[in-house]
């Protein structure tokens, strides 16, 4: 075949999957637009929309199945896209666009679990039509007809959506809604209803991707996983809330993807004696073309450049850091307590002859760590960080490279991995956070995939498999022990290194908070709390926001480096991969221990690390579908508890005083955001 | 003799189409207390934003003592000595008022801390700081309120330290964007007295829609319609000029 014929089927091949992209992007684009949400469980409604496509085309036969089910998946789809929209994303509206992030994450764990209980883990191929699976030649350019149906199809939708937004009275009011919701509450129209219709809409779009997709590849429970972060890339490329740029950016990425994909590491010949050759580098490509659009274009390619002065409506961030029950002194006491417990918990532990326990807490004081890094940005400068992961994926990788390559000192390899980190935090906060939160909270999760992406290109970092084989010296310049041949009987207790790396860790782990509480009492740490408080005011008391802000995501990189770094030294730690330390999951469970525990508290957030690692042992003993659990907890804590755990006691002192006093029982919840509107 | 402080000049911004602020200069004196009236659109608070720095010119200079602050982010402005006040009271709500008056003179004072102290000394063991803070709350009355948060204050008390929190930044000029907006005129009696006798020596610059206000209050007014200069002068000077009168009486007022 030759080079053009070839070009030209992978080009057919990309918009193909493009107008995939066209169809999640636009869905997600709107919603952004309309409604300030970030809707993570769009990829998972997308992978719905597949399954029960699947179902329906397994009830009714191949052929009339598949028709059938194109039009009524989507609208099932639909269905459940107005009551998640009606039930969990209604009571949200108001407060910070943060909340609908967490919340949909919280639904991502719900309905991906949903869709495996019924439908189970194994791939799965949604049959199609034979008549649409007859390869057509078309000037020597083979390709199946399926794909120009998909293309014309999703097109026909793409342009029919368009017009519905361009020439009707419904498309007018969701367009209006996006540039001024106020303004359109304020000529008599029910803005709140629209949301609803557009978010089903958007939910039926993404079915319809799904589902078309499913006939193209195949069904399986990773598919919404795997078109989510692209979807984003697409939607910030673009420009958020623009359908313009949904579409543009869907059919770029499509084809950029599949291109990669074909010809990355080909070598095209020479000229003058240089092999000419494209870099390998599928799945880069995209992170890199949106660092760069957002670096010269921060609205994207089609935003509207006013779109960052908006957020009149944004609610302020709900931090548990006020209103606490508990004096500073009985505070303190029960901080001290709780390390005290801690300190004898191994041998508490040992008592058992279990050594498992052990595993799981040094699990959780890592995580502790890295959650208390990330309090530091979301809790005190109100930046929300979606790929704080990356911190503790390279702080891994660094630790374990070192570890290696150069020394097996451990107190080498976190110092390294502190250092790499912060510099990493450092640029990555100089290019994003002057822009906008939503921005920001974006192009961090760009370079957290840029990172995932990344390792799994090179060589040094192992691919796919990750890194293994690394000695850890208990020590420094040859004082020290090898850590995995540390065994000592001390009073009858064997000092196992698990034990070793548990007091190292719960050092380290005091240390952070006694670190971190020292700084938000001293000057530095007042100004964070005065931007978090009122950002503007303090930037006309003279104090330089974005440098406060990019200081603290320094010191937060750096921190949630080294939780990473410790991971690599934990003894039971016998691998890096990327899956483990890298993907976007991590940073959103961060996140979610962070306001499960309470943010802006410091501790808080350690509690929270604890409670979900604890919780997430306890559920996955018994069910495989914990994450089911997890998630609906989580969604009912971001609905009715957002200040995190640490604020129960003073919901129950509020309670009672309201039952107590006769006033009509307003949800505390609603209150709450009433107070800090 | 006296001393310019504030010197605009051409001073221009467009927003797409439209030309808000259309080749303003003005100029304001030490110790002056300058308003800046117009009807509804008239620029005033683009103006207001292009001084202090929300908004970046598209034409035009700002200099502030000689030295060019056109470009500069508002925060430098706030060390070289523009202050500014907000309409809508914007203090730090969950803070004390002493947090809030301390964090705007800690900020005057961020010179003299080190990289080390700011990061690891208490935020009230610097002495000089807590004297400057409790001078502040004297001045503004409100330390007997001191240890309560601001959202807790009363309305006025809030629009007290608001002045206070401008104070503590230790301006030469203020910025006042239309700070008796929403009160009855027993509160702006208040506030305004407030205003001369906290900011009694620093240059004052009011951007006001309240044409009665601004007459009682000020030393020289600077009118603006559709972004440009109409008139500017003392107060009787403005009440006698026709044009004024036909700008405002010409329906473009909005009250």
């Amino acid at each position: 075949m030759t080079f053009v014929a070839d070009l030209t089927e992978q080009l057919i091949n990309g918009v193909t999957l493009g107008m995939v992209y066209v169809l999640l992007a636009a869905g997600l684009s709107i919603i952004f637009g309309v409604m300030d949400v970030i809707n993570f469980s769009h990829g998972e409604l997308f992978a719905l929309g597949a399954y029960f496509a699947l179902s329906i085309s397994g009830a009714l036969g191949v052929g009339v199945g598949f028709w059938t089910a194109l039009v009524v998946a989507p609208l099932l789809v639909g269905i459940v896209g107005v009551a998640i929209e009606r039930f969990t994303i209604r009571p949200l509206y108001g407060r910070n666009p943060l909340y609908h992030i967490l919340l949909t994450f919280g639904l991502v764990l719900i309905i991906n679990d949903l869709i495996k209980l019924v439908w189970g883990t194994q791939q799965r191929n949604l049959g199609v039509p034979g008549y649409l699976s007859q390869p057509v030649g078309v000037a020597g350019i083979q390709v199946s007809l399926y794909n120009y149906f998909m293309i014309v199809f999703a097109g026909a939708l793409a342009l029919g959506i368009y017009l519905f937004l361009e020439r009707t009275k419904y498309g007018m009011i969701v367009r209006a809604g996006s540039q001024d919701r106020q303004m359109v509450r304020n000529v008599g129209i029910d803005i709140d209803k629209y949301y609803t219709l557009v978010f089903g809409l958007g939910a039926a779009l993404a079915a319809v991707g799904g589902i078309v997709l499913g006939g193209y590849q195949s069904i399986s429970t990773g598919m919404g996983n795997s078109v989510i972060i692209p979807a984003f890339i697409i939607v910030v490329l673009g420009g958020l809330g623009s359908f313009r740029g949904a579409v543009f950016g869907g059919l770029l990425v499509g084809i950029i993807r599949t291109i990669t994909r074909t010809y990355g590491g080909t070598e095209f010949g020479e000229v003058a004696g240089i092999t000419l050759s494209l870099p390998d580098l599928e799945g880069l490509t995209i992170f890199l073309l949106m660092i760069a659009v957002l670096l010269v274009k921060p609205q994207g390619l089609f935003g509207n450049p006013e779109f960052q002065d908006e957020g009149g409506e944004e609610g302020d961030l709900l931090t548990g850091a006020d209103g606490g029950v508990f004096t500073d002194s009985v505070r303190m006491k029960l901080g001290a307590a709780a390390v005290g417990l801690l300190a004898i918990a191994p041998f508490a532990i040992l008592l058992t002859g279990n050594d498992y326990y052990i595993i799981l807490l040094n699990r959780v004081l890592i995580m502790a760590i890295f959650a208390l890094s990330l309090d530091i940005v979301m809790g005190y400068t109100g930046l929300v960080p979606l790929g704080h992961t990356m911190f503790y994926g390279v702080g891994a990788y660094v630790a374990a490279l070192v570890m290696i390559h150069y020394t097996s000192s451990f107190i080498i390899a976190l110092f390294g991995a502190i250092v790499i980190c912060a510099l990493i935090a450092w640029i990555v906060g100089s290019l994003s956070i002057r822009v906008s939160g939503v921005y920001f909270a974006m192009i961090t999760l760009a370079f957290a995939e840029l990172f995932y992406n990344a390792v799994f290109k090179f060589q040094f970092t192992g691919g796919s498999d990750g890194l293994l084989g690394w000695d850890t010296f208990f020590g420094i310049a040859g004082i020290g022990a090898e850590l995995n041949g540390i065994n000592l009987l001390i009073a009858g207790f064997e000092i196992t290194p698990n034990i070793v790396f548990y007091y190292t860790a719960l050092i380290l782990a005091v240390a952070s908070l006694l670190f971190a509480r020292r700084f938000m009492n001293a000057p530095f740490g007042s100004v964070l709390q005065s931007i978090s408080e009122a950002e503007e005011r303090a930037e006309f008391i003279g104090y330089d926001v974005t440098k406060y802000k990019r200081r603290a995501f320094v010191i937060s990189g750096g921190m949630a480096g080294m939780a990473g770094g410790l991971l690599a030294v934990k003894p039971s730690t016998f691998i890096i991969s990327p899956d483990q330390t890298l993907a976007w999951i991590h940073s959103g469970e961060v996140i979610v221990m962070t306001l499960l525990g309470g943010m802006g508290t410091l501790f808080g957030p350690m509690i929270g690390a604890g409670v979900f690692i604890g919780a997430e042992d306890i559920l996955s003993s018994y069910t495989e579908q914990w994450r089911l659990v997890i998630g609906t907890i989580f969604v009912l804590f971001v609905l009715f508890v957002p200040r995190g755990l640490v604020s129960i006691p003073s919901l129950l002192v509020q309670r009672r005083q309201s039952a107590e006093s006769d006033s009509p029982s307003v949800g505390f919840d609603e209150s709450e955001v009433n107070t800090h509107d | 003799m006296t001393e310019t402080v504030l010197e605009t000049n051409g001073l221009t911004k467009r927003f797409g189409e439209l030309t808000a602020v259309d080749h303003v200069d003005l100029e304001v004196e030490k110790g002056e207390f300058r308003s800046v009236i117009g009807p509804n659109g008239a620029g005033k608070t683009t103006t207001f934003n292009l001084i202090t720095g929300a908004l970046i010119p598209s034409e035009g200079t700002v200099r502030f003592n000689g030295t060019d602050i056109t470009n500069m982010p508002p925060h430098e402005r706030v060390h070289h000595g523009v202050g500014r006040s907000f309409q809508i009271t914007n203090v730090f709500g969950g803070l004390t008022v002493r947090e809030n008056v301390r964090l705007a003179a800690q900020s005057m004072y961020s010179d003299e801390i080190s990289r080390r102290e700011a990061m690891f000394r208490d935020k009230d063991s610097f002495d000089e700081l807590t004297d400057r803070t409790t001078e502040i709350l004297d001045k503004i009355g409100l330390r007997d309120r001191a240890d309560v948060h601001a959202d807790t204050l009363a309305y006025g008390d809030q629009r007290r330290l608001e002045i206070g929190l401008v104070l503590a930044t230790d301006p030469e000029l203020v910025m006042l964007d239309e700070p008796t907006a929403g009160m009855s005129s027993e509160e702006t009696h208040e506030t305004m007295t407030l205003i001369s006798d906290v900011l009694s020596d620093q240059s004052l610059m009011l951007i006001e829609h309240d044409i009665d206000l601004v007459m009682r209050v000020s030393d020289r007014v600077t009118v603006l319609t559709r972004g440009q200069e109409l008139a500017s002068g003392t107060p009787e000077d403005i009440a006698t000029n026709e044009d004024v009168r036909d700008a405002y009486l010409g329906g473009a007022r909005d009250e």
